[in-house]
This record gives structure tokens, sequence and C-alpha cells, in this order.
């Protein structure tokens, strides 16, 4: 149940939203479907972000800035149409339904991040930026967002900010048993190629403790070398994904599944999956 | 208190509560062909337009929706003067218990508007956030194919 005296705000500027929500138990609302679903008693006020015209796409210099009222379907739309943002918009065509997609926004999955999001594991290894205001403005890259902690301050989420990148092979799992559950995990692998040589690699996880992991020491395994069915079996020995158990599944169950489908999707990439 | 909801393009005061969900605010005011189902944003009972993009009305708090255009299945079409969705999901027995049916046109209307020739991977996809428990979902893809295949060959509009 919602508090009883809960108010709505429509502010028309940014430096008023975020007025707004320095006071305790006011939080911004933008699809609204993470605060139906929690409908905390602590929620006293509802800053609307509909009239701070946060509901855009745009490319300016090889980069997609993504506002933060825009919603999961109009990337999945714009991404089709476009023919840009392949992973991003395929990785958010797999999340929820239609019409729930219809309703969740860039701004709310960022800063509340669920375990289960469908959207941080792609941003992570599209080495995405995050622009958010919290009385002044900063940019910062998704990773650091998340691990230095700015994601638990109260701040208003701007914009994503995403490098144009035509030329990456990428893969994605959402790893569920059943299609409508929430993922279990979503894991993302990028490679850029200079020629036949591994130019950049990501390989990323969320869903883990930690909230995600980033395998550093597996992709520098295939800096400037051919992607080999080899070299996959060495960076296999860096990619250990650490879970916690759940009344649905251990996280030795978990960890042994996506090493699995980790080798599998590189596997793939490398043209060498049996 | 009292807020102003254009509801199928009609402006429509009435009285709600700040965290009353839009599925509530609408049944409680007569919008009863918006159908109450499992209040999860799961079976797509609820579903309705918002600015021409379908969502399920029990995961929009209503005071969200009050400045958008919002339409109910009655909005495009009635029993006297029913849209040409509503007659062949009658004519093709893709109604059977009803439940589910106010949801699943709109999300073919929605559909249609966008793509008037879909694929049956597509109707299906477009369908995603509608559960049906009568009819096992051949004869709802059937009836969006067959309204499609009508409108494109008589030209008429998807409105």
């Amino acid at each position: 149940m919602f508090n009883e005296n809960l108010k709505w705000y429509f502010p028309a500027s940014i430096p008023k939203a975020v007025q707004l929500i320095e006071q305790p138990g006011i939080i911004l609302h933008g699809g609204g479907t993470r605060i139906l679903k929690t409908q905390s008693r602590s929620i006293i006020g509802l800053v609307d972000i509909c009239n701070l015209k946060l509901d855009y796409i745009k490319q300016k210099n090889n980069l997609y800035h993504v506002g933060a009222a825009v919603t999961f379907g109009k990337v999945v739309k714009f991404s089709k149409e476009n023919n840009c943002l392949s992973m991003l918009g395929t990785a958010l065509s797999e999340a929820a339904s239609t019409p729930v997609r219809n309703r969740i926004t860039i701004g709310g999955s960022i800063k509340d991040f669920p375990l289960w999001s469908n959207l941080i594991a792609p941003l992570i290894a599209l080495d995405a930026k995050v622009e958010i205001n919290n009385g002044s403005s900063k940019i910062i890259p998704i990773e650091e967002y998340i691990t230095s902690g700015m994601i638990k301050t109260k701040h208003l989420v701007k914009e994503i900010i995403i490098p144009e990148d035509e030329k990456i092979i990428w893969r994605i799992k959402r790893f569920t048993l059943l299609k409508f559950e929430y993922p279990i995990f979503n894991i993302a692998i990028k490679f850029k190629f200079n020629g036949s040589l591994v130019h950049d690699a990501a390989f990323v996880i969320t869903g883990v403790k930690n909230r995600f992991k980033r395998f550093n020491k597996a992709e520098n395994i295939f800096m400037e070398k051919n992607l080999s069915e080899k070299l996959i079996k060495q960076a296999m020995k860096f990619i250990e994904p650490k879970f916690v158990s759940d009344y649905k599944y251990s996280s030795a169950y978990k960890e042994k599944v996506a090493k699995i489908i980790f080798e599998d999707l590189l596997l793939d990439i490398a043209g060498v999956k049996q | 208190m009292k807020i102003k909801f254009n509801i199928n393009s009609k402006i429509e005061e009435l009285e709600i509560r700040p965290d009353a969900t839009l599925l509530n605010v609408l049944r409680d005011n007569g919008f009863t062909e918006v159908k109450c189902g499992c209040s999860e944003g799961e079976c797509g009972a609820c579903i309705v337009l918002i600015d021409d993009k379908t969502v399920n009305s029990c995961q929009v708090l209503a005071m969200s929706a009050a400045s958008k255009k919002i339409k109910t299945v009655k909005g495009i079409g009635t029993l006297h003067n029913p849209h040409l969705l509503q007659k062949i999901f009658a004519s093709t027995g893709a109604d059977q218990c009803g439940f589910c049916s106010p949801g699943m046109v709109l999300s073919a209307y929605s559909l249609l508007k966008e793509n008037p020739n879909p694929t049956e991977k597509e109707i299906a996809e477009a369908l995603d956030g509608n559960l049906c428990r009568c009819t096992g979902y051949v004869k709802i893809i059937e009836a969006v194919r067959r309204t499609a295949q009508i409108m494109n060959e008589n030209l008429i509009s998807r409105e």
C-alpha cells in the first residue's frame, strides 16, 4: 500500500525535479512499473518525468543519446527501423511483453537496476555512459556508475550515451527456464576486430554477486590475436561467475550453466561450434 | 481529487485517489470493458492504449495518464458499430469466453496500425502480453491475419 498522503509533482525542468527528489520520501516516476511492484509506504511523493522532454533518441558525433523517459518498446522500434543499436534493441525486445515494454523506461531501469534487467549487461559491453544530474550534470561510464555507489545516491538519470559501432560482433543470452520468467542471468559478449585480429572485447554477466561481473582477464587473452578455439579454452579459465543460491537454483547450478553458455557463445562467434 | 482524463476522445472528470491504478479508475467509472485479470502486468486483460501504445492499465498509476489519450476497446468499436477486428474475432470464434478479447483486440489494433501486413510470427509477438485460456491462440492469430487481409484488399482504414 502506498502512503495515504501521496503527492504528485510534474516539474517542467530538470533542476526543479532534482530539487524535489532531494526531499525525503520523494522519488522519480517514469513508467511506474517498479514503483507499483514495491508500493512502499515510505514514498510520499512522486515526481513524474513526462514534462522534462527526456523522450528522445538522438545520434550525434558517432554516439546515440537515449533519454531517460524512452521506453524499452521505443528503443526496440528505433533499432529495427534504423538498423542500429542492434545489441541493445535485441536485448530489450526479449524483456517482458509488448505492453510492459511500452511502459518500462530506460531511466528507471538504470537507476533501479533490478538483477533480472536485460538492459545493463549490453550497456556495459557497449561501454555506455550515463548522464546524471544531482544539482550538477555528470557523465559517468556505466560500470563506474554501478561500482562507485553513485547508483544508490539521489539523482536524476538524464540519458544514456552509447557509442555507434556497426563493426562489432555480439551475442547476448537471457537465461530463463520459461520464456516469461524473470531471467536468472543475462550475458553480453562483444568483439571488435581490426582485420582478423581482435581489437576490443567485452564479456559481461548480470544477476551475479555484486550485481555484475566483467571478465577483463578473459577479454585480454584475445587482444590483437585471431579468435580461435584454443584461445577460448584459455579464456574460459578466467570466466568464473559467482552467484548466490536462491529458493529455486543453487549457486553451483547457475555457475555451471553460465559457464557453458559463455563457452557456447564464444565458440559460436569463432565459428567453431560443433 | 478530481482529475480530467481523455478517454475514448471524450474529456471525463473523475474522482481518483493519487495511488489508484488506471485499471481501477476506469472500472470504477463504468469502463468495465477493461477487464481485471492478474493485476500483475502478466495477462493483458486490462490492456488499453495510451497515446496509441498498448499498456497494462493495472501497471499504470492513473495520475501519470491524466494528460494522455486513453483508448479502451469501446473506443475503437461498439456493439452496434463494431470495428472490423471485433467482427472477425466474433465470426472466427476467436472470442470464446470473451474475457481476454478486449486486450487481444487492442493489441491487434495497435499492431495493424503500425504494420498492415504482419506475418504470423509478428502477430504472435504483438500478442505476447495477452493470455487466453480458451482458444489456444490459433483462432485469435487467424482472426488478426484475416482482418489484415480484408483491410488490405478493401483498403479499409485501420482507425
